[in-house]
């Protein structure tokens, strides 16, 4: 019984090395069709690298500018430091917020100077005296999500504030429902992109499997034959298909990681200031996300597309 | 070896390939099938390897009728039998060794047995030091030499030869019918079929003659008749 078993583990282990081997064979042998068939998912990879990056650069990009948004409300110049100081505890009590600074008139001159250089600047300010100050108080306000910012310049502009509150909001209001929209209109259309970028990948694997092993048919037919079983026909085939997977990423990967690094300072130069691309990063933190699951699910569709296309010459 | 009992195939149920055919084929015999080209010849071979299935009738090999067969066990029944064809068909991108090798791997026997084997019968079809050539770097005698090792290589009791020389020079077909002989001489048995009148002729042995799907004539000592 031992005997009779272990000659089964026996045939099981020399069948599955021969599949192995005559896979090995079919891939090297049949070099130039290989280098084709690996050309050919090495496009399908190579795109939705591609569009995993772009994705990655967009939701960085979102993120970046959604970060850089807060909300700047002028308070009345003749409002006092206590009422100032209540109503930052009131708007820091809302759920929504995340941070509220006061910036102090010295402070908000100094900025302004800041940021404008120009002669006029200087001649309209030069009208006040040196202990004189045009600014008043002002109130940064920043939300923990960018959705957020509805509820808070609507809390801002109720009418009981309306004796601290000098400026109107409306402006950011407008920016922030724009860039709301853009959002969602890109996080949307991406995945239609993202959708018709792996449909076009699957009809490409699937024809490239059909037309490989449309040119190998008659070595199929000859296998069968001769005698060998439909497993023992198939497997190598199937195995070869995997292969083809395995060389097509192993190739977008030799590829990508110099290429990002080329890319990347470009992307700083591009992206100056607080917004942070990092490419090289996301490659080398997402590299099972990236490549191996795009193996795994190429090899798994390779195989499917092997076995569905070589069934019909395995009828002999 | 092989009993045929009424066998009838039509394709598309218009054309009748072979008409209640009914053939006894002894063990050890060596007999040639010999016809015009659409007498059933090919047609006859298809139903023997269980390529196509008949439409009546009984195909019985070696005491296993095989119209019954299930898919699964067509391969178990093509391990038992060898076969050779007009086209040869290697598998192109195999050595002679590993054509040879294929059928013995296909039926799952060690590989020191199969590298013994191999080398016997490949030296046996006069092929020895050209084991590591591929099928395209042989001329069309050389490939059908390959062709007869590797439907010997697992020792069948029976050997189907479809229009084996048909591909071949005059030089060529004498040594591959010759190397026939030998095997018959062997104990395999070997249905040959061909429309070549002058080797039918050279084997002074039975022959079945075939015309519009049915047999017209079976000699012991047959000669090419059409």
């Amino acid at each position: 019984m031992i005997n009779h078993r272990e000659g089964i583990y026996y045939k099981i282990m020399i069948n599955l090395f021969r599949i192995f081997k005559f896979a090995l064979q079919g891939f090297f042998r049949n070099f130039w069709l290989s280098v084709v068939t690996i050309t050919m998912m090495l496009m399908a990879v190579l795109s939705v690298t591609l569009l995993m990056s772009m994705d990655y650069i967009k939701e960085t990009t979102i993120e970046s500018v959604e970060r850089q948004i807060d909300i700047l409300v002028e308070i009345k110049p003749n409002a006092n430091r206590e009422d100032i100081e209540n109503f930052v505890l009131e708007i820091d009590d809302l759920e929504e917020v995340d941070q509220v600074v006061i910036i102090t008139p010295e402070k908000n001159r100094e900025i302004f100077l800041k940021n404008n250089t120009g002669e006029k600047v200087k001649e309209v300010l030069s009208v006040y005296n040196e202990d004189e100050n045009p600014f008043s108080y002002s109130l940064n306000i920043k939300a923990y999500k960018f959705s957020q910012y509805d509820n808070i310049i609507n809390f801002v502009n109720q009418e009981k504030y309306s004796n601290l509150v000098e400026a109107s909001d409306l402006d950011t209001h407008e920016i922030i429902g724009k860039i709301n929209s853009i959002a969602n209109f890109l996080n949307k259309y991406s995945w239609y992109i993202t959708g018709i970028f792996l449909l076009i990948s699957i009809v490409v694997i699937f024809n490239t499997i059909r037309i490989s092993i449309y040119t190998r048919r008659d070595e199929i037919m000859i296998m069968k034959l001769v005698g060998a079983g439909n497993s023992f026909v198939r497997l190598p085939f199937v195995l070869e298909s995997v292969f083809y997977a395995l060389a097509a990423v192993l190739i977008v990967i030799a590829i990508s990681y110099p290429l990002v690094n080329f890319i990347q300072p470009s992307l700083n130069n591009y992206f100056q200031g607080d917004q942070v691309i990092d490419l090289v990063g996301y490659f080398r933190n997402n590299f099972v996300g990236i490549f191996v699951y795009q193996f795994v699910i190429l090899a798994f569709l390779n195989m499917i597309s092997t076995t569905l296309a070589i069934k019909r010459y395995l009828q002999v | 070896m092989i009993k045929l009992i009424d066998l009838s195939k039509s394709y598309n149920k218009k054309v009748e390939a072979l008409k209640n055919i009914s053939l006894h084929i002894k063990p050890g015999e060596f007999v040639s099938i010999v016809g015009q080209s659409g007498s059933g010849k090919s047609t006859l071979v298809k139903l023997i390897i269980a390529e196509e299935k008949p439409d009546n009738g009984k195909i019985i090999i070696g005491g296993w009728d095989i119209i019954g067969i299930k898919d699964r066990e067509i391969p178990t029944l093509r391990r038992q039998l060898g076969v050779i064809f007009q086209d040869f068909k290697l598998l192109p991108k195999k050595t002679v060794f590993e054509n040879v090798a294929f059928a013995m791997e296909t039926c799952g026997f060690k590989s020191s047995e199969i590298a013994k084997t191999v080398l016997q019968i490949v030296s046996l079809v006069g092929l020895k030091g050209k084991e590591d050539r591929y099928p395209n770097q042989l001329s069309g005698g050389e490939q059908q030499r390959v062709a007869i090792a590797r439907s010997l290589v697992h020792k069948p009791k029976l050997l189907v030869a479809d229009e084996p020389t048909g591909n071949l020079d005059s030089i060529n077909t004498r040594e591959i019918i010759d190397l026939l002989k030998k095997i018959n001489n062997m104990g395999t048995t070997i249905v040959l079929v061909t429309h070549n009148k002058d080797v039918v002729n050279s084997l002074h042995g039975r022959v079945i003659t075939l015309d519009n799907g049915q047999v017209i004539s079976d000699q012991s000592q047959g000669r090419y008749l059409l």
